[in-house]
């Protein structure tokens, strides 16, 4: 017995001993160290987004929009952009320890990402105490830019879509009471949700229920019966594209025919095709608008489409103007090596125009964007008048 | 709406029920939980739509289909994963964390090789809506109805009155004895789990015709709430597993109905936590199969 | 020279220290032959408990954490109280239901803000450094950043605790309650007969590794600023099964072996990270047929024991005529 307390004596002293020396002995240089040139003077850039796992979908629509912008932008040739992406799989853990390995081992400029806002809100202070910018473009919580100086997002929070959405929907289909549905799982549907609750009632409109269900959840038939046999005149909902179309789809089976209002997660291409004809009749508001009468947005869809063989969602298409609007402050600010510039130009950037619409960061590095409201006709996303 | 909220319970609850009738007989056999099945359910799930989609064969030689894809895997399961461990003398713990390295492998497996996104079954199946005075029921809903309750009296006549389902059962009384007896329990066993994978693996086509869809993570929900039901019918009973998971699938549509929808995952933990104070060897289980064994 | 104290490397070693204690939190239970599956279960209800008394009411870290630990204990009785009277697999489903009740609860509450979770969490590295700076090492030391001196000091505290752990898992084993846990891991029907009451000890493991599970939560919540529902998935309860049963379930060490290896093991292994969760779930089956006792069992420690400290010492106290296995 007390061979093995002295054992465990001796281990304890060795280890800590160990760690003692090595920090004493420890290099002098202890900040992290500047970002690095790559060859040709491109500025790096870091990604961390939700490459693997069961939210992979939206992480690899970010990817692909950010790769071609890059692409695009290196072409042109005035700025040099280099990407480096990891993985975080949606895990807290997992987004800290990309983001740290970015900052310290890539020295990277700043960073993009992460996908989810519970990631931002575990990788954002690590970044701004570090000084290096690091800005969402699918972050939508409340209070994300609030973390530090050197967050920032493109994301559009759905506290400046949404009212719109449900104003225009009570006037143009005379609602008087309406049921909510929305994921409780995800911070992304419940934000929403949130939003939608006080735009219900700023507008006067009465909530004859609130219904929730979970990501990947299958059977609605449950709340969808509950809510038929309430009457409301129409149901808004908060949710990911996936459960929304088999939202759609399931209750345009029972017979449900009042409209539905849907969050920005309804904005893919992938509802029309997954809900089918359901989606007839679904409106939401946006800033992404597919069928714009633009021509960079038109060129957008076109390359997005050759490139990668579909249409381009809004996570997408957040990310490219997402990487635009990083080259062009990395351009304003004349350094790809100065983090700092780099995030006092990010700060001033205004009057950009997107794919997205109008863009600038307002006073706390929150999106200043156009919403635009749209309706799912013949199969495809229009203008909802 | 409560006839309605019925009728939804019961398509819900005949779905989990044929679940875990897969879980029920490999542990009436094994004595084991085998919590990869929820991932052969989805598999089997995969496995249909890739065969209706990409070959356009009907739903039913999509059924089958996958019940054979269901039982290679389960046998593949078996021999690779179970059956060494039958050999040594290894913790009763040791198939139980197997299985669940088999459920997270093919699970991560599924997510690479169909991708994140959940996918559908070509629109002919659904929407045909008949209406029997307020309620509606689905095509859909009648098929699964149908093809489940179909299943369960299948299995319940097969396990009565066949010689191989009686040496199932008396394998799964008593492993010694039946090998006495002159059974051969190793065939039987692998028959078992085969014959417990096809189970999940059709049950799968079935959900992912239900709901409309199909993608790589609905193994594990779906598993837990197989779980559920094991519990609550009784460990190894599978009169109890068909009329748990009805039950369950009730409780569930009602407590959305008339209750919060927010606590429906929790629901069928909730029941079996609460049934393992009060009765925990299940609605239909024996006593002896609490303390035995 | 690569500067070793990187807060990218100080952060991972924080983590292993983490998943350390909740390797041991899974091993404590295991030793009396229970699997728990719903350790993430406990570990949230630590985190969120001691967060929201850090949080909203300002209680100081000291007393947040153990209170996390009690909290998980408690909620710990609730499944083993019915649970421990009977079979084991009651036991491991229970546990895995329970975990996913606790995710719903959590992500229905209000005071736990659902699927948003908490953020601003007080990190336990800028507590430390605040007090640091007061003592008047705000400009840092011996050529290190107030930064790293911070990190590094919770480092060594949170060994401290892991040290703890293992001493008092060490002396457990010794002790009269470790040979009754022992027994029944053994053969838990025949303890029964002998005369260990074997709900009691079986409760107690379980409330031992529920305490450990909670208060390694509770740390958690302050090295990360910010915790969500998502944190306790499922998966992060068959991550920490894999600290035990990988490094080895039998004794203390395997769980620190485990933590160590499985939490680098992805940084090394980025290149290869969507593979991951296929190579976890291949280890857990190729562990149970090959070595279902983990990498470090108590031949091992035998072994390299007697190697170390001189074979004619020990051979006299172990068992006789042994033959050290590899």
């Amino acid at each position: 017995m007390i061979k093995m307390k002295n054992a465990i004596r001796k281990w304890t002293a060795t280890t800590l001993a160990i760690m003692f020396t090595v920090a004493v002995a420890g290099c002098g240089g202890s900040q992290s160290a500047a970002p690095g040139n790559s060859a040709g003077g491109a500025a790096k850039i870091g990604v961390v987004s939700f490459l693997s796992g069961g939210g992979a979908a939206y992480g690899e629509a970010i990817r692909q929009g950010l790769e071609l912008a890059r692409d695009e932008i290196n072409a042109k040739g005035k700025t040099k952009l280099e990407l480096v992406f990891e993985d975080s799989k949606g895990e807290k853990n997992e987004a800290i320890n990309a983001t740290n390995k970015l900052i310290h081992k890539d020295n990277v400029l700043a960073i993009i990402g992460p996908t989810l806002s519970g990631e931002m809100f575990a990788a954002g202070p690590i970044a701004s105490q570090a000084g290096v910018s690091i800005m969402g473009t699918s972050t939508t919580a409340e209070g994300i830019t609030d973390i530090g100086d050197y967050v920032f997002r493109n994301s559009l929070p759905e506290s400046l879509a949404l009212p719109n959405v449900v104003k225009k929907a009570k006037d143009k289909f005379s609602l008087k009471k309406v049921a909510v549905m929305y994921s409780n799982n995800n911070d992304f549907t419940v934000s929403g949700f949130k939003t939608f609750e006080q735009a219900i009632k700023d507008n006067g409109l009465e909530t004859v229920t609130v219904e929730t269900f979970a990501d990947k959840d299958t059977d609605f038939s449950a709340q969808l019966t509950k809510i038929a046999a309430l009457k409301p005149d129409a149901i808004i909902i908060s949710a990911l594209y996936q459960e929304a179309a088999l939202i759609l789809k399931k209750a345009r089976e029972i017979g449900i025919t009042i409209p539905i209002i849907g969050n920005n997660g309804f904005n893919s291409p992938q509802l029309i095709k997954l809900a089918g004809s359901a989606s007839e009749g679904a409106v939401v508001a946006s800033p992404w608008f597919p069928g714009k009468d633009d021509e960079k947005v038109k060129n957008f869809v076109a390359a997005f489409k050759a490139k990668y063989n579909k249409e381009p969602d809004q996570f997408s298409a957040q990310a490219y103007d997402a990487m635009y609007i990083m080259a062009s402050a990395i351009e304003k600010a004349g350094t790809t090596t100065d983090r700092k510039k780099l995030r006092d130009s990010l700060a001033t950037v205004k009057d950009f125009q997107g794919v997205t619409g109008k863009f600038a960061f307002d006073a706390k590095r929150n999106p200043a964007m156009d919403v635009t409201i749209l309706v799912v006709k013949d199969g495809k996303f229009t203008e909802l008048k | 709406m409560f006839l309605q909220q019925v009728v939804n319970g019961l398509t819900l609850g005949s779905t989990y029920a044929v679940i875990a009738l897969g879980y029920t007989l490999i542990f009436g056999v094994l004595n084991i939980v085998n919590m990869a099945h929820g991932e052969i359910f989805m598999i089997g799930a995969f496995v249909g739509l890739m065969l209706v989609t990409k070959f356009n064969v009907s739903i039913f030689v999509a059924l089958a289909g996958a019940m054979v894809v269901g039982a290679a895997l389960g046998y593949l399961l078996e021999r690779i994963a179970l059956r060494p461990l039958r050999r040594r003398e290894v913790s009763h713990l040791a198939p139980l964390i197997s299985t669940i390295g088999v459920s997270i492998f093919l699970e991560s497996l599924a997510l690479k090789i169909f991708g994140p996104q959940a996918q559908s079954f070509p629109p002919l199946y659904s929407g045909q809506l008949f209406e029997i005075g307020t309620l509606k029921i689905s095509l859909i809903q009648i098929i699964i109805l149908a093809i489940s309750f179909g299943l369960m009296l299948t299995l319940r006549f097969w396990l009565d009155k066949t010689k191989l389902g009686k040496s199932i059962r008396a394998t799964a009384e008593n492993i010694e004895t039946a090998g006495l007896l002159g059974i051969d329990t190793r065939k039987v066993i692998v028959l078992t789990v085969m014959l417990a994978s096809g189970l999940g693996a059709v049950a799968g086509v079935l959900v992912g015709l239900a709901f409309n869809a199909v993608e790589p993570t609905m193994g594990i929900s779906m598993g837990f709430k197989g779980l559920a039901v094991l519990i609550l019918g009784g460990l190894g009973n599978v009169t109890g597993a068909m009329i748990g998971g009805l039950i369950l699938g009730i409780a569930e549509v009602f407590s959305v109905a008339y209750g919060s929808s927010s606590y429906r995952e929790a629901v069928a933990f909730g029941l079996i936590i609460f049934l393992l104070f009060l009765r925990p060897q299940g609605l239909f289980g024996s006593q002896a199969s609490q303390g035995g064994r | 020279m690569e500067d070793l104290l990187n807060p990218y490397y100080l952060q991972i070693v924080m983590f292993m220290m983490i998943n350390a204690m909740l390797g041991i939190s899974i091993y404590l239970t295991l030793s009396t032959g229970q699997l728990s599956l719903g350790n993430a279960g406990f570990m949230s209800v630590g985190a969120y408990t001691s967060a929201l008394l850090t949080l909203k009411v300002g209680l100081p870290l000291v007393l947040a954490i153990p209170v996390g630990g009690i909290a998980a204990c408690l909620i710990a009785a609730v499944i083993g109280i019915p649970t421990t009277r009977l079979q084991g697999i009651y036991l491991a489903i229970a546990t895995l239901g329970f975990g996913e009740v606790v995710r719903v609860v959590i992500l229905n509450m209000k005071i736990t803000n659902g699927a948003l979770g908490l953020s601003g969490i007080p990190s336990l590295s800028a507590l430390i450094g605040n007090r640091l700076s007061a003592m008047g090492l705000g400009q840092g030391a011996m050529g290190l950043t107030l930064q790293q001196i911070s990190n590094i000091t919770v480092i060594i505290l949170l060994a401290c605790i892991v040290v703890f752990l293992v001493f008092f898992s060490l002396r457990l084993r010794s002790s009269r309650i470790g040979r009754a846990f022992a027994a029944i891991k053994a053969d838990e029907h025949a303890a029964e007969v002998s005369g260990v009451n074997t709900v009691y000890y079986k409760l107690m493991a379980f409330f031992l590794g529920a305490f450990v599970a909670g208060i390694a939560g509770g740390l958690a919540a302050h090295l990360t600023f910010y915790i969500g529902p998502k944190d306790f998935s499922y998966h992060r309860a068959v991550e920490i099964l894999l600290f035990a049963v990988f490094g080895g379930s039998n004794v203390v060490w395997g769980p620190l072996l485990g933590s160590v290896i499985l939490t680098s093991l992805p940084e090394i292994l980025r290149s290869v990270a969507e593979y991951r969760e296929m190579i976890y779930g291949a280890i857990l089956v190729i562990m149970m047929i090959f070595r279902p006792q983990g990498l470090i069992s108590e031949e091992t420690i035998r072994f390299w024991r007697s190697k170390l400290t001189g074979s004619s010492a020990q051979a006299e106290k172990s068992e006789p005529a042994r033959r050290p296995a590899g």
